[in-house]
């Protein structure tokens, strides 16, 4: 392991941000951290680059303590969500900024930034000042900055959260093309989302943060497929997965009174009693046969539409590859894809996914 | 409605710029009264109602020794402190307004706030409550009417207007872009000067007007502190206020210590109008 | 962040004002418990005495705090009211803003007492101006020696000279108002008197606190012009703290005694402050 990071806490008001965090990464690879909004992405990555003193805990990069070395002589990059580039200085100044502050020799400084701007595509924007482009190019500006640095470590602090959607997906592509092919083999990069798409397209190792803590961590597929607990299962998918608790018995797995079907497959060493049940928006759709559901709310996405809905006790969140208006309290019938169904035990850990069996007895 | 709305308005401008000036034109044209003109009663128009005479400006320029009050050293004294003791006010001000806007301090029940309220309370203090005590502590130091005496004063009347507007200021600078500077390898200090001062302009602008109108404007200390070395232009000009008051040479010694603040005035109004200003100050 | 090189920022300036004040005030609070005065001249030690005769006799010094108090609210609440009004009006397209703008800010660049000196000869009570067009009607008010006229002759004087202080910050203010709300009040189809009372002067509330403290405290010091104008008078009738304190203190010599009030204005000062700009608070900020 070439970073590791030691039972970290930072708590610098009553609740944690770092919760006695510890981890290991190696040179070469990509992580991300996926986790919602203040769940220590950003503190993490603070600390990483030594912005954030931590209370305590170590970081050890090399097996050299980190703590002892201040921001400025650590070997790192770091791309903010919001467009942070230097306003006074134009693209070339900006990109060789971080260069100057060393002593590297004119030609290589020169050819380091003219590369760097040239493989995020701003090549004829040298001369411009920052405030004549638009988000998506000042972001290009701040990703060109951190790897014309060629720093041992890349920080990606959600670079493209601010950005429009369509110019989102345009990006990401791009980055992760970018990190993949050309991004040199003696650095690490971490990169942090709140979403669980970037994750999967970024491929790489995935870390789930929540409150400080991690959660999981393994491959990007491997967390999707089989997410380690009921919190996990919510924060990796968009939206989150359904969780609805119920019970096993016997043969039937039962909701409430209206919701009980054949125990499917995979669960079939589970025994019986009561569960927490998962399933995804994507994996219930509409269908006469189901069970009837009120509409609630319902939101057209692109050519999808989400329908929030509702049968006695249980809610639902179902992600419908339709377009369609609902109107509120209109009756729907919706079937739940058994066969997709997860199962967490009482203690909210993974009882038994698709993918995978897990419990016995 | 919407026609005697503008009427109004033009009505209300109309009467609060006649309201600026006048003064200024009554200044104007008594400057060109002699002795007569003025005590003859209220008059206007030069040659119409009074026969001009240039002899209140011409005192302006004429030694003590010929009768005259020299208006042109207090002139460059008052330029020379106005500038030296804003130009220290806002070097201090502004790196301890940086470090109050960006780190945090703490020691028992004094946090950053309370620092800056410190600053700012200086303002509270009347220039009465430490004219005596700075007289008689620049009389022990030997400072009393020397211009370094009349600056260490200044700097105490500055500093808080300086701090007051760069934490203002420095509070809007996103913070990100230090730390991106940091990242970057500039130490603090490299990250001040090579990318927060940079970006800092309209608001030391700001600072910098505003101290020179708080120094330039100032009269009691150095009333107090200050007797014939460094005579500052505002006690020049009181000094004229004797036995009998010379009307026509304090109208043209007013007019001539207003200029060179009208081209403050111009570059206020300018960095407002680019909106510039209204980072700078809230 | 958090770095041992913050003290380096902090520290110069906050060691330069304590470095310089720390004599003064100091020596103010020793100078206060004695009774320097010209006869007696010398840092002798008389306890409290000084803050006893503060307030168990002088009531001129109360007299000339109320007074004080009823100068500067008055002044700065004039000053708010019209600064605003004109900040108002050339915040937006009207001919030749940029030279009402440049025009409404020169009274403040101008030097308090010198400008004092020509508004006194503007309402001198035989030769002025101001009289000789009031004459035309037969009318000769004495705004220089009377009690009542001459206070309202410091207000004019005052609310000249500073109101451009408060345009300035107010007009700064609006101008750096987001324009969404305005988007939205236009399209609740809200008339201009509507969108003000909603939407301009709830943005402008903090922006207004701020303005209006600043001159409360610049405000409360009060001296050159009514050094120059009325030199307190008549009688002590714009006789305001600091020049109360300035006669006691440079005029009678009582250096002991002028220092205790000194002390004593002071703290009354940050603690009125302190609650006016917490009752201003919660007045202009509604929830919402």
């Amino acid at each position: 392991m070439d970073l590791l990071a030691k039972e970290l806490v930072y708590q610098p008001g009553s609740e944690f941000h770092l919760d006695s965090m510890s981890f290991g990464m190696k040179k070469g690879e990509i992580y991300t951290l996926l986790g919602r909004t203040l769940s220590g992405k950003t503190t993490l990555l603070k600390t990483i680059a030594g912005l954030i003193q931590p209370d305590s805990g170590r970081v050890l990069f090399e097996g050299k303590d980190l703590n002892s070395i201040p921001v400025w002589k650590r070997n790192i990059a770091m791309v903010y969500q919001q467009f942070i580039n230097y306003p006074h200085l134009n693209v070339y100044d900006n990109v060789a900024f971080p260069l100057r502050q060393r002593a590297i020799s004119d030609n290589e400084l020169r050819l380091r930034v003219s590369d760097a701007i040239e493989r995020v595509g701003l090549k004829d924007f040298e001369s411009r000042r920052i405030q004549e482009l638009s988000g998506g190019q000042q972001q290009r500006v701040a990703l060109a900055r951190s790897l014309a640095k060629q720093a041992e470590i890349l920080l990606l602090d959600e670079p493209l959260v601010n950005l429009d959607y369509k110019l989102r997906e345009q990006l990401r592509e791009e980055f992760s093309k970018i990190f993949t092919s050309e991004y040199s083999s003696d650095s690490i990069l971490i990169y942090s989302s709140t979403d669980p798409m970037e994750a999967m397209q970024l491929g790489g190792e995935t870390i789930v943060l929540d409150e400080g803590r991690i959660l999981q961590q393994g491959p990007a597929s491997e967390i999707f497929e089989n997410p380690a607990t009921t919190r996990v299962a919510e924060i990796t998918n968009d939206p989150a997965m359904n969780l609805l608790s119920g019970e096993i018995a016997g043969s039937k797995v039962i909701i409430n009174s209206k919701m009980s079907f054949d125990i499917p497959i995979h669960f079939r060493n589970l025994a019986s009693g009561q569960y927490t049940f998962g399933i995804r928006a994507s994996d219930i759709a509409l269908d006469k046969k189901g069970y009837p559901f009120n509409v609630e709310l319902a939101e057209i996405s692109g050519s999808e539409t989400f329908l929030h809905a509702k049968n006695e006790n249980v809610s639902l969140v179902g992600q419908l590859d339709l377009v369609k208006n609902f109107n509120v309290g209109e009756k729907v019938n919706l079937h739940l894809d058994s066969q997709k169904l997860y199962a967490f035990g009482l203690d909210k850990n993974l009882a038994s996914s698709p993918f995978k069996e897990l419990a016995r007895g | 409605m919407r026609k005697l709305y503008i009427t109004l308005k033009y009505l209300f401008i109309g009467l609060w710029s006649m309201f600026v000036v006048a003064p200024f034109l009554w200044a104007l044209s008594t400057s060109f009264k002699d002795f007569n003109s003025v005590t003859g009663g209220a008059t206007y128009i030069p040659w119409v109602d009074f026969e001009p005479s240039l002899e209140g400006w011409k005192v302006l320029l004429r030694s003590p020794a010929q009768g005259g009050v020299n208006i042109v050293e207090p002139y460059f004294n008052s330029i020379a402190v106005t500038c030296l003791a804003s130009f220290i006010s806002i070097f201090l001000g502004t790196l301890a307004a940086y470090a109050l806007s960006r780190f945090t301090f703490k020691a028992s029940f004094i946090k950053n706030s309370d620092i800056t309220f410190f600053f700012i309370s200086q303002r509270i203090m009347p220039p009465i409550v430490l004219s005596i005590p700075f007289f008689i502590m620049l009389g022990k130091l030997g400072l009393l009417d020397s211009m370094l005496g009349l600056i260490m004063v200044y700097v105490v009347l500055l500093m808080p207007i300086a701090v007051w507007i760069m934490v203002d200021f420095f509070n809007k600078v996103p913070k990100e872009i230090d730390e991106t500077a940091l990242i970057d390898g500039c130490n603090p200090y490299q990250a001040f000067y090579k990318v927060v001062l940079p970006n800092s302009i309209p608001g030391l602008i700001v600072a910098g007007m505003f101290c020179m109108i708080f120094g330039w404007t100032d009269f009691f200390f150095a009333f107090i502190l200050t007797f014939t070395e460094v005579q500052l232009l505002p006690v020049a000009i009181v000094a004229l206020n004797s036995s009998i008051t010379p009307w026509w040479s304090l109208s043209a010694s007013a007019l001539v210590s207003v200029a060179p603040l009208i081209v403050v005035a111009f570059i206020v109004e300018r960095y407002l109008s680019k909106g510039n200003l209204s980072g700078a100050l809230k | 962040m958090n770095f041992k090189h913050k003290y380096l920022f902090l520290l110069p300036g906050l060691l330069v004002l304590i470095g310089i004040l720390i004599f003064p005030v100091g020596f103010t609070v020793r100078l206060s418990m004695s009774s320097w005065d010209s006869f007696f001249p010398g840092l002798d030690y008389v306890g409290l005495e000084n803050y006893f005769r503060i307030f168990q006799e002088d009531s001129r010094f109360w007299e000339a705090f109320g007074r004080l108090s009823f100068l500067s609210v008055t002044t700065v609440t004039l000053q708010y009211v019209l600064g605003f009004a004109l900040a108002l009006m050339v915040w937006k397209d009207i001919a030749f803003k940029r030279f009402f703008r440049v025009l409404f800010l020169i009274p403040m660049m101008t030097t308090p007492v010198i400008m004092t000196v020509i508004w006194k000869t503007f309402f001198h009570e035989s030769l002025g101006p101001v009289n000789d067009f009031l004459n035309i009607f037969g009318w000769n008010p004495l705004w220089l020696s009377s009690e009542i006229l001459s206070k309202i002759t410091v207000i004019i004087v005052e609310v000249w000279q500073w109101t451009p202080f408060m345009f300035l910050l107010l007009l700064a203010g609006l101008l750096s108002l987001p324009k969404e709300p305005y988007l939205a009040a236009s399209i609740d189809g809200a008339g201009p008197y509507r969108t003000f009372i909603y939407v301009t002067f709830p943005l402008m509330a903090p922006i207004s606190i701020g303005a209006i403290i600043i001159r409360l405290i610049e405000a409360s010091k009060i001296m050159d012009t009514v050094y120059v104008l009325t030199s307190g008078g008549p009688g002590t009738a714009t006789e305001t703290s600091s020049f109360y304190i300035f006669i006691k203190g440079l005029r009678e010599f009582q250096f002991g005694y002028s220092a205790a009030l000194s002390f004593t204005y002071l703290i009354i000062m940050i603690i009125s402050l302190t609650i006016i700009a917490k009752v201003l608070v919660r007045l202009m900020i509604r929830d919402n």
